[in-house]
């Protein structure tokens, strides 16, 4: 057990340092550069699977940098929530994986190094995200994601790329800047920085008006970073413009992050009843219905395969606030559950788009006509995925959908579960079309026609992934059966209501 | 501190050049920032420095820690901004949010 | 007394054909390999399920369980008599359809993928006759819609795509209703287990019932083409005709019936039922879509049309019995889902048949075709006459049942929508017997082309199941005991032994 704790810090630490000397090492170099940053990030989630096992059998893991105990020095944490990181880097390294065909074929040699980094920098950066347990490294490691996410959509080439990233960089860094607000009134409030801490300290805090200030202020913030509705508005553009190993990162993982932002901020102010939590439950609440359907409704109005994508991201992270908004014990298992379901979904779809792209050229569905004679494991790939994103049973997609619904009852909303029914047809109807254009119909584009099957490279993390989504429902007991302790951890604390 | 912040949200919002939205996030980082440390401050407290011969209390240094993380954080994305913003001049020929979202290609 | 035994067969009988239709995706291309796949794999997974058999009329259930998929509720399998029933009608059907559809297919396009959804739909139904909860059958379902969706498209043209888009629109919502429902019960109960001969109790919200039977109902409802949530079905024709036999006889719309039947008898249960009273309304519905769609039937030029509108009318037969709640209705439920699935095939088949074989659709065309076609025809008129409830045929147990049923519940009105439908139908079937044998056709001494073998066996081959069925109420693989055990454990009767 005790030389396990350091493999903490070296989920965190190697992929950044990795990352960092990237450049340096790999100039012009960028297979190689592929080879070094495919292995780092293996490193991390081999770490990261070590740690995991010894969650699930004993009891969650503290890591005291340097020695310093909390609540004096910083503190990395491996708890549920940290749970998130062999998930996180699983898919990076499919990520990675997938991504080199695609960087060859569209990045100018002398960025791909770059591009390997940042992608091995973002990772470090949410490892550190979820596993750090004071507010001052919650900080620091979001705004290390999310730097490294703004410069990656500004990788892509064309002005397009440049203004989009420019508009998730401003949106991102202010709400950055409220929760840089926020864990400054904590701070102020309690004289501490470390998050166990400070949620038995606020209590006895002085001002309640700034307490809960910082609990809309992160709240807010967090609500950006997960691009829920309607602060969602960052991300369509960033997904037009970027590669799609980047989209797969942006709506499969980052975003999740602004997740684990609001389960902390939830963790942070349970104990303490000095806030009551049902505003801001209330709030996630609304907003998840109204990204569902609006969510639904934008991605069925799209022509171009990856706007769709990112609409039901925005639809997908609605999913997810509704859930924790719901503040019942099943709705937030769902919820969670649903977080790890939705990454594996829609970092497939991406990277199988990605795939379509590659051999394409074409990004239209309309387009697409006829591709599934082609480039049918693709093609398969995408059907898969689109199945599980819409979560007919046994996909991935159902699971935290029905758990949602039976949370619904247990908070005594009944309609809820409408509205989640409502959004799975509504969905269902653009992804129909991608299917029928795709195999049902004959091909238009001369570019289709000489299409040939993606490389393996590409195909296979595609192909693993939507198998994953697709089977992902017949797991579902399991992941709840882990996520469990979490949600009833979110739900417990609160005795405000 | 409220009415910096206030400013700089302003500016962001409405303003149409590029480099003026930047500005306007400069100004609500600074406004952040004075909160933090006005925050930190401790009356007739000492700079928290050891060995120099100053007295506690002490003012907070975590506030000035968090100040110091945030100005790098602050710098770094400026910087990036920057270079985005030429990018998108060299490629566009303007900086205008207007002119820039004109319907052309 | 039901014994519960642990077996391998209620899982394989599924997963057979899932893999064959895996073998078809791959090998697929080459003719041969497809249909030695189709043909093997319908083969052996009748003799799987056959194989079953005499345990269950011992009154053993088979149970497989794979475990917990969701919290509480498991993905297991458990082939109980009604469920033994089903999937007996429909493993039969299935080797009957592949060797109709190897011939009738050939020379069309994109085989293969024909071929591997069609095994897929076989896998789905069998898994949904032997699912042991509402989840492991909503999934099953559901997968259902998915796998039937691109035979009812199969051609391509922009009609088929019509039909098949609003084919998904009505299911898949139904689809939701049904989701809805379950919430709601497992919510409730904290199982959706069809172990038990009604699982809700009396002591839940009243309006809380009347939902989930409102959601359930008409989520299972779209599928048995309760009007009127029907609608897809008769655009669903354009379809290929194996296709609709698949859909209209087997598949789609037993699973609907099926659905239905599970939760009145397994859900709900009689006794609750009885004290609820919802089954006075559905029965009613019931009744009126019998009559209604065999008016529109009686409208209808094109052949398969009126096959379809005779389909929405004779499954709410099945739907009516289940609601009388007496056994002796639910007995003529039972058995009318092998019934009307036999005899609605055979008519399916010569549909094709005469298509195929002379290009025509339209009964007005249909003159003197009974002496180019005798074989065809004969099957034809045989199925009809079911239909008619003339007796020794197959249609006439589900109606004497239906009846004696109806009199036991005290609702003779029933009996009297028994003998209207029996009038309508002659209305619509005979003329079509009357064309066919009594009215010259267009060159009298054109010479007798019959069907070909491959698509005229399996015909009479139903034709002759149907006749069986009428008899002795028996037929080979398909006993009336197993019928009555059904309806033994839904009423908390004990089986008579044979």
């Amino acid at each position: 057990m005790n030389g396990l704790v350091h493999l903490l810090p070296l989920t965190v630490l190697l992929p950044i340092t990795a990352g960092a000397l990237a450049p340096a090492l790999f100039h012009r170099r960028g297979t190689a550069c592929w080879i070094w940053a495919l292995a780092a990030a293996l490193l991390s989630l081999a770490a990261g699977i070590g740690l995991w096992r010894e969650l699930y059998s004993g009891a969650t893991i503290s890591y005291p940098l340097g020695g310093w105990p909390p609540p004096y020095g910083i503190e990395l944490v491996f708890d549920g929530v940290a749970a998130l990181i062999p998930v996180l880097g699983a898919l990076a390294v499919l990520i990675l994986v997938a991504s080199r065909r695609y960087v060859e074929a569209t990045v100018p040699a002398s960025r791909q190094s770059l591009f390997y980094a940042l992608i091995l920098i973002n990772l470090g950066g949410m490892n550190g995200f979820v596993a750090a347990a004071d507010l001052f490294n919650l900080f620091v490691w979001m705004e290390v994601f999310s730097i490294s996410a703004y410069a990656l959509v500004a990788l892509a080439r064309g002005p397009v790329a440049a203004l989009a990233a420019l508009k998730y960089l401003l949106v991102g860094a202010v709400s950055s800047l409220l929760v840089l607000l926020a864990v400054a009134l904590l701070h102020a409030q309690t004289g501490s920085l470390n998050m166990g801490d400070v949620a038995g300290l606020l209590a006895a805090a002085e001002a309640p008006g700034a307490s809960a200030l910082a609990l809309g202020c992160l709240v807010v913030g967090f609500l950006v970073k997960a691009a829920i509705f309607p602060l969602h508005f960052w991300l369509p553009d960033a997904h037009a413009s970027a590669p799609s190993p980047v989209s797969a990162l942006l709506s499969g993982l980052v975003v999740k992050m602004g997740i684990v932002g609001l389960v902390r901020t939830r963790m942070l102010f349970a104990e303490a009843d000095v806030v009551p939590l049902l505003m801001p439950d209330t709030l996630l609440l609304w907003l998840g219905v109204i990204a569902i359907l609006a969510g639904a409704v934008l991605a069925m109005v799209q022509r171009e395969l990856k706007l769709m994508l990112a609409y039901s991201t925005v639809a997908n992270m609605g999913y997810i606030a509704l859930g924790l908004g719901l503040a019942a014990p099943a709705a937030v298992s769902g919820a969670l559950a649903h977080t790890v379901y939705h990454a594996t979904i829609k970092t497939g779809l991406f990277l199988t788009a990605g795939a379509v792209l590659l051999g394409t050229g074409l990004s239209r569905v309309d387009d697409l006509r006829g591709l599934g004679q082609r480039m049918p494991l693709t093609s398969g790939a995408l059907v898969l995925g689109l199945l599980a994103a819409t979560g007919i049973p046994p996909t991935a997609g159902f699971v935290g959908k029905w758990q949602i619904a039976i949370g619904a009852l247990q908070a005594g909303r009944p309609w809820v579960i409408g509205v989640i029914l409502a959004g799975a047809l509504l969905t269902l109807g653009w992804a129909i079309r991608v299917i029928n254009s795709l195999f049902f119909r004959p091909p238009a584009r001369a570019r289709v026609i000489t299409a040939r099957e993606a490389p393996a490279s590409l195909l296979v993390p595609a192909l693993l992934l939507a198998l994953l989504a697709v089977s992902g429902g017949l797991f579902g007991a399991v992941l709840l059966g882990l996520v469990e302790p979490l949600a009833l951890e979110f739900v417990g604390g609160g005795h405000g209501h | 501190m409220v009415i910096l912040f206030a400013i700089g949200l302003y500016v962001v919002l409405t303003k149409q050049n590029l480099v003026k939205k930047i500005i306007g996030l400069n100004i609500m980082e600074t406004a952040v920032f004075g909160l933090i440390v006005t925050s930190g401050m401790v009356t007739g407290g000492s700079p928290p420095l050891l060995g120099q011969g100053l007295e506690p209390p002490y003012a907070s240094p975590i506030a000035h820690a968090l100040v110091l993380t945030g100005i790098v954080v602050a710098l770094s994305v400026t910087a990036l901004a920057l270079v985005l913003i030429i990018r998108v001049k060299a490629e566009c020929g303007s900086i205008e949010l207007d002119e820039l979202l004109e319907p052309d290609e | 007394m039901v014994i519960e035994l642990f077996d391998l067969r209620p899982l394989i009988a599924p997963l057979l054909s899932a893999l064959c239709a895996f073998g078809i995706m791959l090998l697929g291309s080459h003719a041969g390999w497809r249909i030695a796949l189709s043909l093997v794999a319908s083969v052996v997974k009748f003799f799987i399920v056959v194989s079953m058999l005499p345990g269950a009329l011992d009154g053993h259930v088979y149970v497989f369980s794979a475990g917990e998929i969701l919290p509480g509720l498991d993905f297991a399998f458990r082939v109980d008599a009604l469920g033994l029933f089903f999937g007996l009608v429909s493993s039969t059907l299935w080797v009957l359809t592949t060797i109709y559809a190897i011939a009738y297919m050939r020379g069309s396009h994109s085989l293969r993928r024909f071929f591997g959804f069609f095994a897929l739909c076989v896998s789905t139904t069998q898994a949904i006759a032997f699912a042991e909860n509402l989840l492991t059958l909503f999934i099953f379902y559901e997968l259902l819609t998915i796998c039937t969706y691109p035979l009812v498209i199969h051609s391509g043209t922009l009609e088929a795509r019509r039909a098949g888009r609003r084919y998904l629109i009505y299911t898949l919502s139904g689809g939701a209703a049904i989701l809805a429902g379950m919430v709601l019960v497992y919510q409730a109960t904290g199982s959706l287990s069809f172990s038990s001969p009604g699982l809700l109790n009396p002591g839940i919200d009243e309006r809380v019932l009347l939902a989930m039977f409102v959601l359930l109902i008409g989520g299972f409802g779209v599928k048995a083409a309760l009007m009127p949530l029907h609608a897809w079905l008769p655009t669903a024709m354009v379809a290929p005709t194996p296709v609709s036999a698949l859909l209209h006889a087997v598949a789609v719309v037993k699973a609907g019936s099926f659905g239905l039947m599970r939760v009145i008898y397994n859900i709900f249960g009689v006794d609750l039922l009885d004290t609820l009273g919802y089954h006075h309304v559905l029965a009613v519905i019931a009744a009126l879509t019998i009559i209604a769609a065999s008016l529109v039937a009686l409208r209808q030029d094109v052949l398969k049309r009126r096959l379809a509108w005779s389909t929405i009318s004779q499954l709410s037969y099945i739907v009516l019995a289940a609601c009388l709640l007496t056994p002796l209705a639910a007995l003529a439920a039972v058995i009318h889902i092998a019934n009307q699935a036999f005899a609605k095939i055979t008519l399916f088949f010569v549909a094709g048949a005469i298509e195929k074989t002379t290009g025509k659709k339209r009964i007005s065309e249909l003159d003197g075709i009974g002496w180019a076609m005798p074989w065809t025809m004969a099957a034809f008129t045989v199925a009809s006459l079911s239909f008619m409830g003339v007796p020794l045929l197959a249609g006439f147990i589900t109606k004497w049942y239906l009846s004696l049923g109806a009199l036991a519940a005290g609702a003779p009105i029933y009996v009297g929508v028994m003998m209207a439908s029996a009038i309508l139908n002659a209305s619509y079937w005979l003329p079509i017997l009357y064309r066919a044998w009594f009215k010259p056709g267009a060159s009298p001494d054109a010479p007798v082309k019959e069907a070909e073998n491959l698509l005229l066996w399996p015909t009479l081959g139903c034709a002759a199941y149907v006749i069986l069925l009428g008899i002795g109420a028996q037929a080979p693989a398909m006993p009336f005991a197993l019928a009555q055990s059904a309806v033994a454990f839904a009423f908390g009767l004990e089986v008579a032994s044979p």
